[in-house]
């Protein structure tokens, strides 16, 4: 492809104040309606914007020497541990780290928002004392302008796109796609679509290393592809560092999420010079356009099933079809300050304070990401389960009781003719309703019944055992047709506690 | 108008919201009921006409009546992703055209779904 102008060109233009640059959901209108040819020749720069949770990011601090001096062992700010496994005074604080008491509530994600609204952040510092570094505590307190240097990082950011999320489970689960209700009624997903960064420049012509980019509100800088970069399949990630001091608490956020954890909203937005034809038509890429796939997030697995195949439109709207039913879907990014952030950089180039950088080196387009090497492998449930006894709901209560001492077993699965799940009784419903002459059946089983998939790992069942504070899980297909039972006494001699 | 009656064990026993009924004349209508071991709770709602003279009603039968706003949007601590709408019963929670979040008080229950599912704790269920 032919260029028709150079970033150097470009960068002139803006210093002139006669540059062209439009956001990436200005471009797709543009390219709508006055074409591609059009569009290459009138624009110069489309600037994108996101404004989602990265978990990977975190913070390098350098503090200085104390007099006498430390070598940090243990350091606390807020309360939330930083690691220090570097020289002396500088730790690593990561977004995900919790602080032990408040929880889900206050995390290193909200102590660097906190750092970047100018508030006094605590530090506690132990050390063991060495020849050089005498000194065994500190405590003080810093402000973002106390320190020498505070450089945020992040190892993966800005995913080219990313999977929506729902929940086939009967019960509300709490994830990193926020709150997901039973039974596929809310969707959430993550991303600015049409906005996206990489979105825009999917073979990264024009992002690669040391690309100058908007980060959190300051200026920051591609350092190159990012953790679990995966170009081949259309999912990749950079690598970026900023100056936290340049940076404005508006595009940097501490994250909740309940009974899942801390994050950093980060605010990240990249220009992409239009130099040729090719790149404006990839920047004219609309929601339609960017296709995900819709994952139920109730299997505790890594392959979860593709419940359907959907696109940033159908996400955007609001509402999600699947089978015949209309969801609520709603992102857990912000569109809104996604926004705000490819229009501010759009008013930086245009006032003449952002030059553009051009990429020393490309980033990998051939990369491929693969799962963790175990060594051991997972449980699952299929792998132990066990036949299980079943009756009837006529049965009175007397034939089951002989059937549970005959059998050896405390759980009996009451079935109907075609083998479908109607409830559960154990030894001790049994014993009861036998000990007060209870005939029926009916009037002791229980009917809400908490059940397990053949793919579910161990570790799931674990959790459901103890949060429901029962004693075996019948496994069950996905027309509740019975399979067999996971029992707790199974499971702890299979962990061996 | 919305209140929450609080009263206490004895009381629960009453039919007071019946006979609060029968003085004021006023269609209460009942959103929502808890009636625990030590206290009963009861958020409900009436005309704004009525509002006066039902809870000067209240007050005379020794309940505690509380009035205003139950469920509050932090608007600085909002990033406006919207997530809380898709939890809500009652679909109380919307986006205007500017993608701004609001929460509509009239619509909401005070269910409290939506506080846990923000991730920037933006949303109260206040006292
Ligand atoms: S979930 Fe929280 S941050 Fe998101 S729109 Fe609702 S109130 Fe605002
Ligand atoms: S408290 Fe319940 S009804 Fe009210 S806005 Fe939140 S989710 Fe909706």
């Amino acid at each position: 492809m032919k260029n028709i102008r150079t970033v150097d060109q470009i960068n002139e233009k803006i210093s002139k104040g006669t540059i062209n640059v439009v956001t990436a959901e200005e471009m797709t209108e543009i390219v709508k309606s006055n074409g591609i040819e059009v569009a290459a020749k009138d624009v110069d720069i489309v600037t994108t914007g996101t404004f989602g949770a990265m978990c990977s990011s975190g913070l390098f601090l350098n503090f200085g020497h104390a007099d006498p001096p430390i070598k940090m062992d243990h350091v606390n700010l807020n309360g939330v541990e930083a690691y220090h496994g570097n020289a002396a005074v500088d730790v690593y604080l990561g977004v995900t780290k919790m602080h032990p008491e408040r929880n889900f509530d206050y995390g290193g994600g909200h102590v660097i928002e906190d750092l970047v609204a100018g508030k006094e952040i605590e530090l506690d510092a132990t050390a063991y004392g060495t020849d050089c570094y005498p000194r065994k505590s500190v405590k003080t307190t810093f402000t973002l302008q106390d320190v020498n240097q505070a450089i945020l990082c992040n190892p993966r950011n800005a995913y080219q796109r990313y999977n929506a999320a729902t929940n086939g489970r009967d019960d509300v689960i709490y994830t990193y796609m926020g709150k997901l209700l039973p039974n596929y009624s809310n969707v959430s997903y993550s991303g600015a679509g049409e906005l996206n960064p990489l979105t825009n420049d999917p073979d990264y012509e024009t992002i690669g290393v040391g690309t100058r980019i908007f980060l959190g509100g300051g200026i920051g800088y591609v350092t190159g592809h990012g953790t679990q970069h995966d170009p081949t399949n259309k999912f990749g990630t950079i690598m970026v560092q900023g100056d936290l001091k340049q940076m404005d608490p508006k595009f940097l956020r501490g994250a909740t999420y309940t009974n899942y954890g801390t994050s950093l909203y980060v605010g990240l937005g990249i220009p992409i010079p239009i130099l040729n034809e090719d790149l404006a038509k990839k920047t004219s890429i609309s929601d339609e356009e960017i296709k995900t796939n819709l994952l139920d997030y109730g299997i505790p697995r890594r392959g979860r099933p593709s419940l359907k195949e959907t696109d940033y439109a159908e996400l955007k709207s609001g509402k999600l079809k699947l089978k015949e039913r209309e969801i609520p879907a709603q992102p857990l990014s912000s569109l809104k300050i996604a926004r705000e952030v490819a229009s501010t950089l759009k008013k930086w180039i245009d006032d003449g304070k952002f030059l553009l950088a051009s990429p020393t080196q490309r980033l990998s387009v051939t990369e491929v990401c693969r799962p963790m090497k175990i060594t051991k492998e997972a449980v699952f449930v299929q792998n132990i389960m066990i036949p299980t006894v079943t009756c009837n709901i006529d049965e009175d209560t007397e034939t089951v009781a002989r059937r549970i001492i005959e059998k050896n077993v405390n759980h009996v699965v009451v079935v109907d003719d075609g083998g479908i799940l109607k409830g559960i009784v154990t030894s001790f419903d049994i014993t009861k309703a036998v000990a007060k002459k209870e005939e029926k059946l009916s009037n002791v089983v229980t009917r809400q019944v908490v059940t397990a998939s053949p793919e579910e790992p161990i570790d799931s069942c674990v959790r459901k055992l103890k949060k429901h504070d029962i004693s075996a899980l019948p496994v069950v297909d996905s027309e509740k047709k019975i399979l067999g039972i996971v029992t707790s006494e199974q499971i702890s001699r299979l962990l061996g506690e | 108008m919305k209140a929450r009656l609080r009263f206490d064990k004895e009381k629960t026993s009453e039919p007071i919201i019946a006979s609060v009924i029968l003085r004021t004349k006023a269609p209460i209508n009942i959103l929502r009921a808890q009636v625990d071991e030590g206290t009963g709770e009861v958020l409900i709602e009436v005309p704004d006409d009525k509002a006066e003279s039902t809870i000067s009603a209240f007050k005379q039968m020794g309940v505690d009546v509380h009035v205003g706003r139950f469920i509050e949007l932090l608007r600085e601590k909002c990033i406006d992703c919207g997530h809380c709408i898709t939890v809500c019963p009652v679909d109380a929670i919307s986006a205007q055209s500017d993608l701004t979040v609001e929460i509509d008080q009239n619509k909401c229950v005070d269910c409290g779904a939506c506080v846990d599912a923000c991730p920037t704790r933006a949303i109260k269920l206040s006292e």
